[in-house]
């Protein structure tokens, strides 16, 4: 039996998108982490009562679980991410795939962009690295490309704009 | 002080914004600019008491509360000439003119503000009057329109001129716009857009007229059925302003000896009262629904006007929202639990620019399908084709998802010893085995050439009905437990209604070759075809070196 599958899109986002990636994580893993230190340190000082009496004692085993899988998905993710990570611009469809865990197929046509953005963070641009939001009459058919070089995200974005423009239509 | 709308200064009229310039004047198709136009002069009563509506409860308190001193009586006829003030300032200076190719406002008395809404841009113009404008012989006029991306949106209202005249500037605004669309796209030569074949231009066509009966499915309807306490709420909110529960509190307490003793010594009498008050809130339920309903869905109309579809409704305030229908993209048919024994059913449009305003997209109220399903064959294009069930791996992924969570829920109540709690949890875990075959059962897809149709849900069910030309894109996502089963979720992405509709839990290969059917040139171009069996359809399209080496580590 045949069946038709989709491949996948053929370029990759730039390797540094995967410290890109880690640093940010990192940032977000320590928030997480401090929040919910935070919290174990609230109910060991409290010790409220409607508590049972086991969850209390091993609540520092919390913010410790947090702590162990947040380095481990610090350590993980980014890669997986960026085997993951694919884009593709055809001369009518823009193709990404992204993800890690669960994994997200899009298809844009270009005919049917309403706005090409160009952003870049200031983490973004310790890395020399951007991002091209597309959007769409619909939000949920919006798309987004993170990790391009820099002078990659600005070239596309004006290459996805000027083609846009002249195959424009309703775009709804 | 009338278009919500930034204040935008006037700069001698010379640059005024026109977004749409890159289309060459001349060859648009020549309208004739109309005479300026006021406000009707009954504006100024009916902004007066708009605007007083809001003042008139703290005024009369202050009015009694002061002993109708002179300061009071003074500062209260001083608002009372403030407002008329206002209402004849609006009056006096709001002015609307159709000038070729856009409609101008004209308001301020000190800032001026002159806005342009080119009339391509319009996405609707809707007639509502309230029951003081009714009284008065008035509407408001609201227009929308497209500003900058199709995202954004803009409202220009016209509070209010006479009915006749409304209605005559909505007729005049749309016939434009249609011109100036149509002229449009002949010039780009695009296919028009699909509705069917149009009849002439002025002809009116009733789709609908609410029967009698229809008004009796509000009891079906879960959100008027609960009126009652919402109303009850409402008083309650309402009374706790001036009464001070402490008080309340403080004496009931104080009381309690003699009311144990009413309790004890009238048990039976209590009861009673129980009793009737829980029998009167039965019989009031239905009854307020049913009256509610009504002064909301009062004579309920769909009719065709020209190129667009416009319903009418309500008792006191009369709601007209005029739909385009190279707005309308699909249309969705709702029904619940309660009303699908019944076979009822809601029909609403997919309408670009109207974002998730469910109330404006109504198309008919609740009714027998069979009623909904004949008018839409009439007003809009039936769906043909067969909805394909989902794989019974989404089955079990809907029951999972059904029973599961208040299963474990019901767990760790159990471990910290709410067994009430844990039991109801159980319940509910029970009562899931029902919902998610349900649910499975609701699921389903196809394609009959023009339009693709999904449909979802249980408790609320959805089937979303979208025209192949309005699908503006595909997305696909996969978890790891859909991986494992060989599923993904795929979206319908639309410029339109809530943005995308979900197949839920298709199989993915399957799904590929659906949406490749849909729309061959956006898929084509990143298809690999596969001699795979039965067992490889999971979900690995990459088929590339390191692509899933991770995915076994989940």
């Amino acid at each position: 039996m045949t069946t038709v599958q989709l491949r996948p899109p053929k370029n990759r986002v730039s390797p540094r998108a995967v410290w890109l990636w880690t640093v940010t994580d990192a940032i977000e893993g320590a928030v997480t982490v401090g929040g919910i230190t935070l919290t174990a340190w609230a109910v060991d000082t409290a010790r409220w009562g409607w508590l049972p009496d086991w969850l209390v004692d091993r609540i520092w085993w919390v913010p410790v679980a947090v702590a162990c899988y947040s380095v481990v998905k610090l350590v993980v993710a980014p890669r997986w991410r960026y085997r993951v990570y694919r884009w593709e611009v055809t001369a009518d469809v823009v193709y990404t795939r992204k993800g890690w865990i669960s994994r997200t197929w899009q298809l844009v046509p270009i005919t049917r962009l309403q706005t090409v953005d160009h952003t870049q963070g200031w983490l973004e641009r310790l890395f020399d690295l951007a991002t091209v939001e597309i959007q769409t009459a619909s939000h949920a058919g919006s798309s987004t490309i993170k990790g391009l070089p820099e002078a990659q995200a600005r070239q596309l974005s004006e290459e996805l704009a000027a083609r846009a423009g002249q195959l424009r239509s309703d775009a709804t | 002080m009338n278009a919500e709308h930034e204040p935008q200064p006037d700069q001698a009229g010379a640059d005024l914004p026109e977004p749409d310039g890159s289309r060459p004047e001349s060859a648009a198709p020549r309208l004739a600019a109309e005479a300026e136009r006021r406000l009707s002069p009954l504006t100024v009563v009916t902004t007066a008491i708009q605007h007083g509506r809001s003042a008139g409860l703290p005024v009369l308190v202050a009015l009694f509360a002061g002993d109708f001193n002179p300061w009071v009586l003074g500062g209260t006829v001083l608002v009372g000439v403030l407002l008329v003030v206002a209402g004849i300032v609006r009056y006096w200076t709001v002015r609307y003119q159709i000038i070729g190719e856009r409609l101008e406002i004209r308001s301020g008395l000190i800032s001026r503000s002159r806005r342009a809404i080119p009339l391509e841009r319009i996405r609707g113009v809707n007639v509502t009057s309230t029951l003081l404008h009714r009284i008065f012989g008035l509407a408001v006029v609201r227009i929308d329109a497209a500003a900058g991306g199709a995202l954004q949106q803009e409202e220009a209202k016209l509070d209010a001129i006479a009915t006749a005249e409304a209605e005559q500037l909505r007729v005049e605004l749309l016939r434009r716009h249609s011109l100036l669309v149509e002229h449009e796209a002949a010039e780009a030569e695009e296919p028009a857009a699909e509705t069917e074949a149009a009849p002439a231009e002025s002809a009116e066509v009733t789709y609908f007229r609410m029967p009698w009966r229809w008004y009796l499915y509000a009891v079906l309807s879960p959100a008027y059925l609960l009126t009652p306490f919402a109303v009850l709420a409402a008083l309650f909110g309402f009374f706790n302003q001036f009464i001070d529960a402490e008080v309340i509190g403080a004496y009931v307490i104080g009381q309690a000896d003699t009311i144990w003793g009413i309790v004890t010594s009238r048990s039976g009498l209590l009861l009673l009262t129980l009793v009737g008050v829980v029998a009167a809130i039965l019989v009031a339920m239905p009854l307020f629904a049913v009256v509610s309903y009504m002064i909301n869905q009062w004579q309920f109309t769909l009719h065709r006007r020209g190129e667009a579809l416009v319903t009418e409704r309500g008792l006191f305030t009369r709601h007209s929202v005029t739909l385009e229908y190279r707005r309308i993209h699909g249309y969705e048919l709702h029904d619940t639990l309660v009303q699908r024994p019944w076979a009822l059913g809601r029909l609403s449009a997919i309408v670009t620019g109207l974002g998730g305003s469910t109330s404006r997209s109504a198309l008919l109220p609740l009714g027998p399908r069979a009623e909904v399903e004949r008018i839409v064959a009439q007003a809009l294009r039936p769906f043909h084709g067969k909805l394909v069930a989902h794989p019974a791996a989404a089955r079990s992924r809907r029951l999972f998802r059904a029973v599961v969570p208040p299963l474990l829920l019901a767990g760790c109540a159990a471990a910290l010893g709410w067994f009430w709690v844990a039991g109801g949890l159980l319940a509910v875990a029970v009562l899931g085995v029902p919902l998610g075959m349900d649910r499975y059962r609701s699921l389903g897809h196809g394609y009959d050439g023009e339009q693709v149709s999904v449909r979802s849900g249980s408790l609320a069910r959805v089937q979303a009905t979208v025209a192949r030309s309005a699908i503006i894109g595909w997305r696909w996502r996969q978890s790891v437990f859909q991986r494992r089963a060989g599923l993904a979720t795929m979206k319908a992405t639309v410029g339109a209604g809530s943005g995308g509709y979900d197949a839920i839990d298709v199989d993915f290969a399957d799904s590929v070759a659906f949406a490749h059917a849909v729309t061959p040139e956006l898929l084509a171009p990143f298809l690999a075809a596969s001699a795979a069996g039965a067992a490889d359809q999971a979900a690995d399209t990459s088929g590339q070196e390191g692509d899933r080496s991770g995915g076994a580590g989940a």
